[in-house]
């Protein structure tokens, strides 16, 4: 069965896969931070969908709904439909491509904003970035469902 | 051969002696008994495995380390018994606040994992089928250049101070000589990029090695880890971050998300570093921002140098032609601005808010984004 996105299901199936794939992320290295997602509603007015993802040592070690106020190194915040973008193609390609990965959306906060208190927590975006890349093109492996009960696109030269 | 030895071991009688004893089973054992602690450290957490942190217990310990190193001026690691007659190898620092930061030996460790291969870990079979237009493959060929040129000298700066630490600042040496390598890498994954292009290296920048030679010739480690953890690499990470944003290939944005991470590894304990010294030496904030002050005027002419400046503008516009250019100039002065911002914000945290007020660069920064809100 699908599952949803945003939702716990869908950053707990991310998690799964991560775990499915520990050589990889051992190979890339210690990575530990604590971030925030925030999905915002594309029309003004809708609540936001708001996840705390933890990752300690080589593993995501917490994924839970809501933002953890204080403990967080940054937010990764932007509308749906961004989202939405970058997961399709996450999810044809099986990788983000030139326009999508993390740090180009985020770059001058026009896509998605990156927000925090303390420059130092805003640096782990980019002492982990491969492996906060690699973790999120993990979506190309999952089956999930948009709000409006849409799926991503199958992936190129798929039988699907 | 400039230290030569006291004794001639070869013609030394007692020496000699000694050595037949020991080599006919008369063995001395005398080190047997050196007085140390003996320690049996254990991984905190056995998923990360024994580290640094584990370590800290003691003598063998940095936490309880003195701010002057007055015992031990030779090789020997911190905790082992000090015999008499060790040379005293003259280390230049001596100071704890000169060197250490919070979390040194967290970074170290994480250094070492996030090691990477710059020949086998870039798809270079996947760039080999990518053709750049002539104009965006030129600039990005000049900003490969630069930033080999870049990574060469941020290279030999490590190196150059690492056997100038006394030994008992072990894991900062360890972390230096982890920063040495991870430069080193750099300059090497943009040298085979810009090998890769069909363009070739192109011109070295003068600006740019004047204030590479600034950064290299600081009179101090502390000056040197000022302007090179924290200001040459704070814009250095972002200029990273911006050339990812601008790359043309899949591949490209791997390479500079590698390079971005060891980068604010640096960046953090350029941070930790400044804060240590702010927290421990207060009185030191002067001198901090006289040094400051010259970097500053330094990175100004080699950030807005031609053959930087220039190949920016035509990566992010992608193109040469007028309205490319127009948009390459709109997004550059966006870059220059977080560049900027970052860095003042970065200082502001370690405990430098005030530096935004004395900085000329801060002047022309609000000078800039005042020009970029008219032009919106």
């Amino acid at each position: 069965m699908a599952i949803a996105f945003p939702s716990t299901a869908f950053f707990l199936a991310l998690r799964d896969a991560m775990r499915a794939e520990q050589e990889r992320f051992q190979r890339l290295g210690f990575f530990d931070t604590t971030f925030g997602v925030r999905v915002l509603p594309d029309a003004p007015g809708g609540p936001a969908v708001d996840h705390t993802l933890g990752f300690e040592v080589f593993d995501c070690v917490a994924v839970r709904e809501g933002l953890d106020g204080g403990t967080l190194d940054f937010v990764l915040e932007g509308p749906l439909t961004t989202w939405r973008e970058m997961l399709d193609v996450i999810h044809a390609l099986g990788a983000a491509d030139t326009a999508h990965s993390i740090n180009t959306l985020t770059h001058f906060g026009e896509r998605l904003r990156v927000r925090y208190d303390d420059p130092n927590g805003h640096d782990k975006l980019y002492r982990f970035a491969e492996s906060i890349q690699q973790f999120f093109d993990l979506a190309a492996r999952l089956e999930f469902t948009y709000p409006d009960g849409s799926r991503p696109p199958a992936r190129e030269g798929s039988a699907t | 051969m400039s230290y030569l030895s006291t004794t001639d071991f070869t013609e030394d009688a007692a020496f000699l002696e000694r050595f037949g004893q020991i080599m006919r089973g008369d063995l001395e054992l005398g080190w047997m008994d050196a007085a140390r602690e003996r320690p049996r450290c254990r991984p905190q957490n056995e998923r990360r495995g024994l580290t640094f942190r584990d370590l800290d217990v003691g003598t063998y310990g940095f936490t309880d380390m003195p701010e002057l190193i007055r015992h031990n001026r030779s090789f020997a690691p911190r905790g082992a018994a000090l015999a008499e007659g060790l040379p005293d190898l003259q280390a230049d620092v001596n100071r704890k606040s000169e060197v250490w930061a919070y979390n040194v030996e967290g970074y170290y460790e994480e250094a070492m994992t996030r090691q990477w291969n710059a020949t086998t870990d870039i798809p270079w079979a996947d760039l080999a089928g990518s053709e750049l237009p002539e104009d965006v493959g030129k600039a990005y060929a000049q900003l490969l250049t630069f930033l080999t040129e870049v990574e060469m000298i941020a290279t030999d700066v490590p190196a150059k101070w690492l056997g100038r630490l006394n030994a008992d600042f072990f894991e900062v040496k360890n972390f230096i000589a982890t920063q040495a390598m991870d430069e080193a890498r750099h300059a090497e994954v943009f040298r085979k990029r810009a090998l890769s292009t069909g363009f070739g290296l192109m011109r070295a920048s003068r600006h740019n090695e004047c204030n590479l030679k600034f950064l290299r010739d600081a009179d101090s480690f502390a000056e040197a880890s000022l302007t090179l953890h924290l200001q040459a690499e704070g814009m250095v990470l972002t200029m990273f971050r911006f050339s990812e944003y601008i790359s043309p290939t899949e591949a490209d944005k791997k390479l500079f998300r590698l390079v971005m991470q060891d980068e604010a590894r640096h960046v953090g304990y350029g941070m930790q570093h400044l804060k240590w010294v702010l927290d421990h030496h207060p009185e030191r904030r002067e001198v901090i921002h006289q040094h400051l002050d010259e970097a500053e005027n330094f990175v100004f002419g080699a950030g807005y140098a031609t053959e930087v400046l220039e190949p920016f503008i035509i990566l992010a516009g992608k193109g040469l032609t007028r309205e490319r250019v127009q948009e390459g100039v709109r997004i550059t002065s966006a870059f220059q601005l977080k560049q900027s911002e970052e860095y003042f914000e970065r200082l502001a945290r370690c405990g430098l808010p005030e530096r935004r007020e004395r900085s000329r660069l801060w002047k022309f920064v609000e000078m800039n984004r005042q020009a970029l809100g008219a032009a919106a």
